[in-house]
């Protein structure tokens, strides 16, 4: 067990208290506790050096060997897993609580810093290594994760076993040096640390971990390495950085005092080619007084580094004639005049900690070493600045020290601050651009988006146009079923204008053209009488010759007889390519119907013709109830003979679509066929006996052979029989 | 010297001489040679970092620039700091710069002993008729002192290229003999290192005793 300061501490007060009341010290007391004739000393805890050493060394293979023992958890895996686990809540508040007592213990004074470490080191060492693995916990947390994810960022290719071979090693390093800071003077931690640095190449070269790492990434790692250990530890005051065995703070200060002193010493004395009216001049210098402020802001030795070299670059370019380069003898000048006019803060102590901590490879080589070094130099000829370094009279450089500083110098800091003032203004200029390329950028968007919303509406009010376009196809029949159905509401009423119109026609001689009267019979469809009209004149022109008295004749006397005329053919042509059209409500297009008997009628295709139609009422046939009259058009075969023509048959053939209405008409239809038998002048009676006989007639020769196809058609004599069987009685 | 992960061995090399006497001619002349083909525009000829291959081992060279005014050389020890070769320049036109010679070889062999390697080189050879430094005389103080000469001219490249090649060879030779002689013993600093593990944590104890 090692319990450092602590003990020697203790060891300190337990001589004083059990000596004191002696208030002498013997020369025993004095010599090692060992029992050897040297003399012991407090600081040893009592022993000689010798025996001292070898008690470290002896304490030390102790700790090794526990740390051996208690470093590997026991395996005892299933149960650790699960203590963890439940414990993992407790110990993240606790490690937690530990993070915040190293906070507290940051502000403390080393001494103390030390104790907490120890004593973190003997309370939750001994608790926290039975439930965690040993190498991560106790630094706080987020170095580790820092760690994790910065090498997951910088190295994607390297295996984690690299990266825990890592984080182990700044682990076990950020531990020791901690361990050590109190114990050693800085030197020696230095040289600890040095060796940390070798440990580890070493390490990366015979681990096999490590093996398919090429150089470069290694020196990358060592960087790495050195960034996350060193950075943590930059942030414990007084460990690494202006330690507290020095005396860094106050060599701090007097340096900073020191180049306020020579703050008149110009770019004249040090034999430097600087032109203070060159904007270039200033801008570079500017420059590379900015990063050498930096510097303290950097938290490992490589980013101090990093910053001095960028420093000396633009120095070298400051100092760099046209044409050739710059050499070391303009360099070290005019970086003394960049640290003089710059004045870093803490500069003593961070060239020390670069000095003490810094990868001694790389401060020996590369390019940052080489600048650093010529920072070193700078430093050291500020320092020892005399009148004789700088050429000038003993006296004379006496007297501009006495002098209050800021003479001289005046005027490079007001050219300088004039640098800082419109590097300000650039900076702030190129935000301002910068910021109205976002503002237009976004109101180019906005334009277009804009312009997307309109040509969005403008698609979507096509693609619904196109839809109606299209759709009116499928809708259209839709809508027909409703007017279907108003048909068959109205139905009863256009019949009786139709029969108003028939009987005006009636009286009309034949050879009238029945264009005026379609209007006047159908003004709710204008397409119907297009279709009625063409029947009737064909009618009468295939007619004309035959009977065009007879013609007159049938209208009239259709209801009284059904004449075996030769016409009757064409009339059941017409009638069938008529029921073909009305009595579907589905294939119900006025146009359809047209187109069908122009077909139909001009021409005497009727058996051609016929075909089509059979498909036509099949449509019938799905909707029973307006096949109905086609039952009854079966039983009415007698009466066809009784209507040829007449295109009010035809119109009459629509009173099968409204059920309602033409049962009502049949009942009607039955009592006036009753009164049309007994009254054929009755027109408007007779009418609709027409329409049945048309409809009746027609399907009795083609449904022969519908019925067959269709099932449908078994179907609707059934409902209808009664009442065609009502009528022939 | 160090030897940086991966077997590459980095040497650092100083260039000392009084000012003017073509320390940074023979840097610049040396950087050009090697971009030449590059053209690259040089900002500096403070320092170089080489890259040589000898004997199958590589080597990385780095190559200071120090600066040669008189009120400067009190920094000297600064930059040859755990350096492993110091180039000493002269001007062989110039009586006092190989006077200046004299001391740095005094003052390095009395700071760094025998572990760095020197190399005398006098310069501007291509000024022979204005020579003021005997050639004998500075051939023989360079073996007095064991360390190479060599006559370079910068302005007209000659013996630059030759000069940095044998260093570098002398370089690793005494590197490798250092090696073989004492494991481990790489450099002054690194002595300093491989003895501390033995006094190592025990704090200050021996250094008082």
């Amino acid at each position: 067990m090692w319990y450092g300061p602590n003990l020697q501490r203790s060891y300190k007060y337990m001589m004083f208290a059990s000596k004191m009341p002696s208030l002498r010290i013997d020369q025993s007391d004095l010599k090692c506790k060992n029992g050897c004739d040297y003399y012991g000393n407090p600081q040893w805890q009592g022993y000689c050096s010798k025996c001292h050493r070898e008690q470290m060394q002896r304490q030390r293979k102790a700790a090794a060997g526990k740390a051996v023992k208690t470093s590997p958890p026991p395996p005892k895996p299933e149960q650790k897993k699960q203590e963890r686990s439940l414990k993992l809540t407790s110990h993240s508040s606790f490690s937690k609580f530990e993070e915040k007592r190293l906070r507290q213990s940051e502000t403390l004074k080393k001494a103390n810093l030390l104790k907490f470490s120890v004593f973190r080191k003997s309370n939750t060492d001994e608790q926290d290594h039975s439930e965690r693995r040993p190498p991560e916990f106790k630094i706080p947390a987020m170095v580790n994760e820092g760690m994790k994810t910065d090498f997951r960022v910088r190295f994607p290719q390297l295996t984690t076993q690299v990266d825990r071979d890592a984080r182990m090693f700044v682990y076990s390093f950020i531990m020791d040096v901690i361990k050590c800071a109190n114990v050693m003077t800085v030197d020696e931690l230095s040289e600890r640390v040095q060796r940390h640095y070798q440990r580890f190449m070493k390490h990366m070269e015979v681990s096999p971990h490590f093996a398919q790492v090429d150089s470069d990434t290694r020196e990358l790692l060592m960087d790495f390495v050195e960034k996350h250990a060193m950075t943590y530890l930059h942030e414990l005051p007084s460990v690494v950085f202006s330690p507290s065995g020095t005396d860094d703070e106050r060599a701090d200060r007097a340096m900073s005092e020191r180049i306020q002193q020579l703050s008149w010493v110009g770019e004249k004395h040090l034999e430097c080619k600087l032109d203070r009216n060159s904007a270039t001049c200033r801008q570079l210098l500017y420059k590379a007084i900015s990063e050498l402020l930096g510097m303290d802001s950097a938290w490992w030795a490589g980013g101090k580094l990093g910053r001095v070299r960028r420093c000396c670059r633009h120095v070298l370019a400051l100092c760099a004639a046209p044409g050739a380069p710059a050499s070391a003898d303009d360099l070290l000048p005019a970086l003394i005049f960049t640290v003089l006019k710059a004045n870093p803060p803490r500069l003593v102590s961070n060239i020390n900690f670069v000095t003490r901590f810094c990868n001694a490879q790389r401060l020996m080589t590369g390019e940052g070493g080489y600048y650093f070094t010529n920072l070193c130099c700078a430093v050291s000829f500020i320092e020892n600045l005399s009148a004789e370094s700088l050429n000038m009279d003993k006296k004379e450089f006496d007297c501009y020290m006495a002098m209050p500083a800021s003479i001289g110098g005046s005027a490079w800091a007001a050219a300088l601050s004039l640098c800082g003032a419109t590097r300000e203004a650039e900076e702030q200029q190129a935000m301002a651009e910068k910021i109205l390329a976002q503002t237009q950028d976004i109101e180019r968007r906005a334009e277009q988006l804009a312009t997307n919303a309109v040509t969005f509406e403008e698609q979507i009010a096509k693609k619904v146009q196109d839809v109606l376009a299209k759709t009116p196809l499928e809708i259209k029949p839709r809508r027909e079923l409703p007017r279907i159905g108003k048909f068959k509401e109205i139905s009863t009423a256009p019949l009786i204008d139709l029969e108003n119109g028939h009987q005006q026609q009636t009286y009309q001689p034949a050879s009238i053209s029945p264009q005026p009267y379609q209007p006047a019979s159908i003004p709710q469809e204008p397409y119907e009488p297009a279709t009625q009209p063409e029947p009737r004149v064909v009618v009468e022109e295939t007619t004309e010759k035959l009977n065009i008295l007879g013609f007159e004749v049938i209208e009239k006397e259709s209801p009284s007889k059904s004449p075996p005329n030769p016409d009757q053919n064409w009339d059941l042509k017409q009638t069938n390519s008529m029921e073909l059209l009305t009595p579907s409500p589905l294939g119900f297009t006025p146009f359809d119907s047209r187109s069908m008997d122009e077909l139909m009628t001009p021409d005497e295709f009727g058996s051609d013709n016929l075909a089509p139609g059979l498909s036509n009422i099949n449509y019938d046939i799905d909707l029973s109830d307006f096949s109905g009259e086609n039952s009854i058009a079966d039983d009415a075969p007698k009466f066809d003979p009784k209507d040829p023509f007449s295109p009010e048959a035809l119109k009459k053939e629509f009173d099968p679509f409204a059920p309602q209405t033409s049962r009502e008409q049949y009942k009607m239809l039955e009592t006036y066929d009753e009164f049309s038998l007994v009254d054929p002048k009755t027109h408007v009676q007779s009418d609709p006996f027409e329409v049945i006989h048309r409809t009746e007639g027609s399907p009795t020769k083609e449904n022969a052979s519908i019925l067959d196809d269709s099932p449908t058609s078994v179907c609707l004599p059934s409902p209808l029989q009664p009442q065609s069987s009502g009528k022939p009685a | 010297m160090t030897t940086a992960p991966g077997g590459t061995n980095n040497f650092k090399v100083v260039l000392l001489g009084e000012g003017c006497v073509g320390k940074t001619s023979l840097l610049l002349r040396y950087i050009e040679d090697k971009f030449n083909d590059k053209h690259l525009t040089t900002l500096q000829a403070t320092f170089l970092n080489k890259r040589l291959n000898i004997k199958g081992k590589r080597i990385n060279l780095s190559i200071w620039d120090t600066a040669g005014q008189e009120k400067f050389h009190a920094l000297g020890p600064i930059y040859y700091r755990n350096s492993n070769g110091a180039i000493l320049v002269y001007d062989i036109t110039d009586e006092d710069s190989f006077g200046k010679v004299k001391n740095w070889v005094k003052e390095l062999k009395k700071m760094l002993g025998s572990d760095i390697v020197l190399i005398i080189a006098g310069n501007k050879v291509d000024l022979e008729h204005e020579r003021t430094v005997p050639l004998e005389e500075a051939e023989s103080y360079a073996n007095m002192v064991g360390a190479k000469h060599y006559y370079t001219s910068a302005k007209l490249n000659q013996g630059v290229e030759e000069l940095f090649l044998d260093l570098t060879r002398e370089m690793l030779e005494k590197y490798e003999q250092n090696s073989q002689t004492e494991v481990n013993r790489t450099s002054q600093v690194l002595v300093v290192d491989d003895e501390t593990p033995v006094q190592s944590s025990c704090c200050s104890g021996t250094k008082s005793n």
